[in-house]
This record gives structure tokens, sequence and C-alpha cells, in this order.
């Protein structure tokens, strides 16, 4: 598992709580407790997002000097952001994109493949199915380290947190590839092991799959890789539970994953080296989200009299105090959106200001499957 | 009992040897067509009529009182020539990290044609009833005698592939575990296919990439390298004479394959020329001889036990009854080896 997108588990259930004030904004150094506690209480745990109190304080400066940096193509920038519950004044979720998912070592996934054995002299074919190690995966952006309060579970500020990097990328194209990525924990069975690396990496490791997981995410994950099988797997050689594993969601993550399939990603032929959790890949130009954003001047209204209207995420256009939050999608005859004198304060925003609007809701799953990667 | 090569009108008795080989025993199928090919060959190479390096020469070994066969074997003059040779080798690889502290070895297994071009001792095989009064000794080292006499004909090394390991049922554990993923067919039916010389499928068939074995299991992990329990004693004769292990295992059932430079082969090294000098008398013959003779020429090559060494001077003397085994008159050369 590694830099996936999670849900918290650790904290106890709530009551799904009604989305009133939910903010996305970049993380600073303040929030650096709040991540921790996440990133300590997610399920499984992220290798991209390590309970290491040093590594997460990078983490947040890295984002703010990638804020800071002018860029005009996606390099070893990484951005963090955090949701805040302003009602609560809590931080209650974080997520981070990393420009490129190589750009400082190689991003490591197994490629699934298909050799076919024939023999013209037995006049014999035989498919043989293999994982090959790959770098394919290290030119495309990379939406990551994902960890939400559990208490949000299932509402629309798991969306809201998951897709308002999309809205982020909408606005700065340049920073970002042309392909995006998410990968997502792998299965792990009810005892927590990876039928997986148990069959695969345990063979070149002394530390079991949890040390592993949490070394990747301290250290870095590709000197790791460095020590795994270099050579094609053959998985006839695999033993039937890993084969079962591979490309198989973590059940925690079945939901996100429907969703982000929604949002136009299909699966990949990628999956991830340490527990086989599937990757998958989007081009910009099919998700849902950023062919479906348009830009708006802000109307603001007295909230008892705003319109009722479908949920929308509407976001501000300051990069370094990128804000988004979720809003009705309610339009003035004239195209603007109207907003209340709080939802306005909440983005920094005034009237008459552009803001980017993309509708909460995503099409059937069904359809967005039509187009998967062969 | 002698050796010599093998001639055409052995083609039923051949026929009879083939049937009682059994699985694993490739190079001898029970296929008349084959087996009367095999012999065509063999004589068109003791003659000479073939290019050194695709020459097989085939022996039998006969009682030549009953004119019965009681076994064969052959040298390969240079394998991988016409059909490529695979074996695997057991390599190791390196997997370490100093930032891990970790630093290990995994055991791995390549494809390799590496013995292309090397010569094979192959196809030994004595029936039961003979298998008595040295015979097999006899016909394993009668080779390296051959070796020795036509040196020029072979190159470097020689190589000799061990049976591997097989469950009493004719099960392979290694082949269960890898060969089978790759073959959709049964053992037997891969082995006869190698047998009769068709192996470009393998090259199709099997996997390129190197197998780490610890993806096999203990069961398969086991076989490699191991010899089938009836074939310890030829392993065993074969590293008397310097043949070593040097890791290259059979791709189907993971038997050792033993090679060694021909010229440290102990069996050449020590054989030496004599001359032969016929003797009427009746001369003491031990109970377990402890000399073989082989003649000096190709296409009639012969190699028995003889009843004693030669002298100080170079001269062997033999009783007639030897000398006529052998085809040889006084003043022949004869080289000889202590065994």
């Amino acid at each position: 598992m590694i830099d996936a997108d999670v849900v918290s588990g650790a904290m106890a259930e709530g009551a799904a709580r009604s989305v009133g004030h939910l903010l996305v904004r970049p993380a600073q150094s303040g929030d650096l407790a709040a991540i921790e506690r996440l990133a300590s209480g997610s399920t499984p745990k992220l290798t991209n997002l390590p309970a290491h109190r040093d590594r997460l304080e990078e983490r947040i400066a890295r984002s703010s000097r990638s804020l800071a940096h002018n860029v005009d193509f996606p390099g070893d920038e990484l951005y963090t952001f955090v949701l805040e519950d302003r009602d609560l004044g809590e931080i209650v979720g974080t997520a981070s994109i990393r420009a490129q998912a190589g750009a400082q070592d190689a991003y490591y996934t197994y490629r699934q493949e298909t050799l076919i054995h024939a023999s013209q002299q037995l006049n014999l074919r035989h498919e043989v199915q293999t994982l090959s190690l790959s770098h394919e995966m290290s030119e495309v952006s990379l939406l990551c380290a994902l960890s939400l309060d559990s208490r949000y579970r299932g509402t629309s500020a798991a969306t809201l947190l998951r897709r308002a990097r999309l809205m982020f990328i909408a606005q700065y194209p340049e920073r970002f590839a042309e392909t995006l990525g998410v990968a997502f924990p792998g299965y792990l069975d009810e005892v927590g092991g990876s039928p997986f690396w148990d069959s695969v990496g345990r063979h070149f490791f002394e530390q079991g799959y949890h040390e592993i997981n949490l070394l990747a995410g301290v250290r870095s994950k590709s000197f790791i890789a460095e020590v795994m099988p270099q050579f094609p797997l053959y998985l006839p050689l695999l033993t039937p539970q890993a084969r079962a594993a591979i490309g198989r969601e973590h059940p925690a993550h079945e939901q996100a994953l429907q969703e982000m399939l929604a949002e136009g990603f299909v699966r990949s032929r990628h999956v991830d080296i340490f527990d086989a959790g599937p990757v998958v890949r989007g081009e910009r130009q099919r998700l849902h989200t950023l062919t479906h954003c348009g830009w708006h001047p802000v109307r603001i209204r007295p909230a008892a009299s705003l319109p009722d209207a479908e949920p929308a995420m509407v976001a501000n256009q300051q990069l370094a105090d990128f804000r988004c939050t979720v809003a009705r999608y309610a339009l003035t005859p004239t195209g603007q959106l109207m907003l209340s004198e709080e939802q306005a304060a909440l983005l920094g925003v005034e009237e008459g200001r552009a803001v980017l609007v993309a509708p909460l809701a995503l099409p059937n799953v069904e359809d967005a499957l039509d187009e998967g990667e062969l | 009992m002698r050796l010599r090569p093998i001639g055409h009108h052995d083609i039923d008795e051949l026929q009879a040897l083939a049937q009682e080989t059994g699985v694993g025993f490739t190079s001898l199928p029970n296929s008349r067509e084959f087996l009367a090919a095999k012999i065509d060959n063999a004589v068109a190479a003791f003659e000479g009529r073939v290019p050194e390096q695709e020459r097989l020469y085939f022996f039998v070994l006969e009682d030549e009182q009953s004119g019965e066969l009681a076994g064969c074997c052959a040298i390969e003059a240079e394998v991988g020539r016409e059909t490529p040779f695979y074996h695997y080798r057991v390599g190791k690889l390196a997997h370490s990290s100093v930032q891990l502290d970790l630093h290990r070895t995994i055991d791995t297994l390549f494809l390799s044609s590496d013995h292309t071009g090397d010569a094979e001792v192959a196809s030994l095989f004595l029936r039961p009833a003979y298998r008595r009064d040295r015979n097999g000794t006899l016909l394993s080292k009668a080779r390296w005698l051959f070796m020795a006499e036509f040196r020029d004909c072979f190159p470097a090394k020689v190589l000799a592939e061990m049976r591997g390991v097989f469950s009493p049922d004719g099960v392979s554990p290694f082949w269960e575990s890898l060969g089978s993923h790759f073959f959709p067919m049964e053992f037997k039916q891969a082995d006869q296919l190698t047998g009769l010389g068709q192996k470009s499928f393998i090259g199709e068939l099997m996997p390129k990439y190197p197998i780490y074995t610890p993806f096999l299991p203990q069961a398969a992990r086991e076989c490699i390298g191991q010899v089938h329990e009836h074939t310890r004693p030829a392993l065993e004769m074969l590293k008397k004479e310097g043949l070593r292990w040097e890791g290259y295992i059979d791709i189907f059932d993971g038997g050792p394959t033993v090679e060694a430079y021909i010229d440290d082969v102990l069996a050449i090294r020590h054989s030496s020329c004599v001359t032969v000098e016929v003797s009427g008398d009746s001369l003491a013959q031990p109970e377990r001889p402890g000399w073989m003779a082989a003649t000096t020429g190709m296409s009639d090559f012969r190699c028995s036990w003889i009843g004693r060494g030669p002298g100080e001077d170079g001269v062997i003397t033999l009783t007639i009854a030897e000398a006529e085994r052998l085809g040889v008159t006084s003043g022949d050369a004869l080289r000889v080896l202590e065994a």
C-alpha cells in the first residue's frame, strides 16, 4: 500500500456531520499536530503519510515552497492540503498531490503483462501472466496521502477532500502532468496481513510487511524497490491468495475507488509492489470535474434568500491561498454564482470576483467503466 | 563381454533395450524408426562420414558368446549444435541495502545454453540381468578410453546429465511446481519429445526470465541438483573421475549436470598405450578384473576387461580368448587403464 487515499478508522465512529462550513486549503505549519493525528489514525497505514513528525513537518514545508515557486512544468513539487471544519475549528482531513510520481526517485509499480508462449512444433499457444517492475507511472501526477477523520466517512466532506485537488489542478494545469494517477491500498486479510507480500516481498526482506511499509514512508520507497526482485514474476508461481490480491483494493477503500472510477479514472495494468493494490489513471481532459467546471462571478446574497440547487465545489483563484468549499450551484439569470456573506468570506472572495465551480454529483460509475484502459 | 560400436544388425536388440529403460531415460524412446535413424547416424559417425562436431558415438555392450546386447552407452561429440541445449544454472543474486541493513542472496534459476559445444556422455543403460561382473564400470569407463584415444575429435569439456528425483509413481516434484505451468502436457510427453530430439518446443514454451527459487514449493526446491536414488551409483562413478556439479540442472526434473575438462578426467589422464603379446599359456585370471583394455581403431573399437596389467616394458600379455575378444594380435597397440 502506498500513496493511497485513505479514510481514517481509528477515531470513534460518530454521526455523519452535515456539510456546513468545510474548507480545503493548503496545509500550514500550525496544522502539523492535526496531520500527525490523521496519519496515525489512517486505515490501513499509508506508506506516503507516515506518522512521523519530522517527515510531516518537511512535507508541509515542501508544500509551502511548491506554492511559493513559479512553476512552468511539473517537477518534484508536493502540495499538501487540509480539510478544516470551521464549525469545530478542527482539521479533519488531509490529502496531497505529487506533481510527478517519480520526480526525486523512480516510482515503482508492477505492470501486469501477458506473454504468449507458442510452439509451432506442438501447435500450442499458452498464455502466461507476469508482473514486471515498471517506472512507467513515474511521470504522472499522483493524488495521494489522503486521510479523513472517520466521522466524515461517506459524507460530501470525503468527496470534497478527494476532489478539491482536481479543482486545484484545473486552475494550474502547467504544474501537473496530463495524466493523473491514484494508488489505492491493497487487499489485507482479516489479521491485517498482505497475501501478496507474503508470497512475494517476504522472500527478499527480513522485516515484515508493516515494518517495511513504515520504513518506506519514513525513508523512501525506491530504495526498498531496489531490493525487490528485478526480473518479472510469473504469476503461476505465486500462491493463489497472492494472485487473488492483485489489483484488489483494501475493503475500506471500495467506495473511494468507485468514486474515482466515476470521476473518469480507469483501472490500469499497474499495481503496488508491496501489496498489489490497484493504481488507477485518468487523462485530465476526461475527468468529470475538469470537464464540467466553469468560472462564475460571485454575487453575494443573504443566506436566507439563497435558492435551493444541486451541491457544487467552489474554489477561489488564489494559488498559495487556495480555498475550496461546498455550496449550492445557484446561478443568477446572468450566470453569477450566488453565495452568502459567510461563504464568500470562507473563500476569501468579494462580490464580482470569479470562482471555479463544479458539480459535486458524478455520473454513474457504469458509464465511466466503458472506457477502461487496455 | 565387450563393448563395440553399434551396427545396423543391432536394431532388434536395441529396441528391446529401449523398452526396458522407462521414464526419465529420454535418449532411447521406444520408436523403431527413431532407433534405426540413431543407428545410421552412429555408424556414419564411427566411419568418419559425419563432421566431427555432429557425431554421436553409440556403443553397445555385447555378450560375445550369446550375441545378446547387455547394455549401451554413448558419447555426443558436441551438444547443442543442431538443436538448442538448455539447462538451468542455479545462480545467486544479492539483494542488499545499506539503509535497510539487509544482505540476502537469493537462489535463482537462469535459463542457460552455456554447455553448447561440450561433449556429453549419455544413454548409459545396463540390463538388470547383466548388473554384475563390473559390466557397469566397463560401460561407463570405456567411453573415457575412447575419448582418450580420439582426443582430437572432442572439445575441451564433457558433461553428463543425471536423472532427477521422482516419486515412486513417477511424478517429478520439480516438474509439477515449475514446468507444468508452462508446458501444457504431462512430464512424460515433454520427456519423450526431448528424447526424440524435438527440443525446439522447450525454447518456445519455457519461461525466459530467471526463476527465484523461493517462489517454488519446498518439495521442488529439494529436488534441485538431486539425483534419483537409482542414479546415485552412476553419479558416484563420474565424481570419482573428477566430474563435478557446477550448478547446472535439468530444466524438467532438476537433476544435476556434472562436468569436467576432458583432459582432467582421471581415466583419460591415467590410461596408457601398450603393445600386445598374445600368449598360448593359460594365464591366471583374477576373480575381479582390475584392468580395462581398448583398441585403437574407431570403427572397429573394442573394449573389455583383461586379466592383468602391462609389464614395465610396456607390453601387455593377453590370452588367446582376450585377444580374440578385442580383435588384436601380437604387436598391435592397446590403450589400458587400471580401474
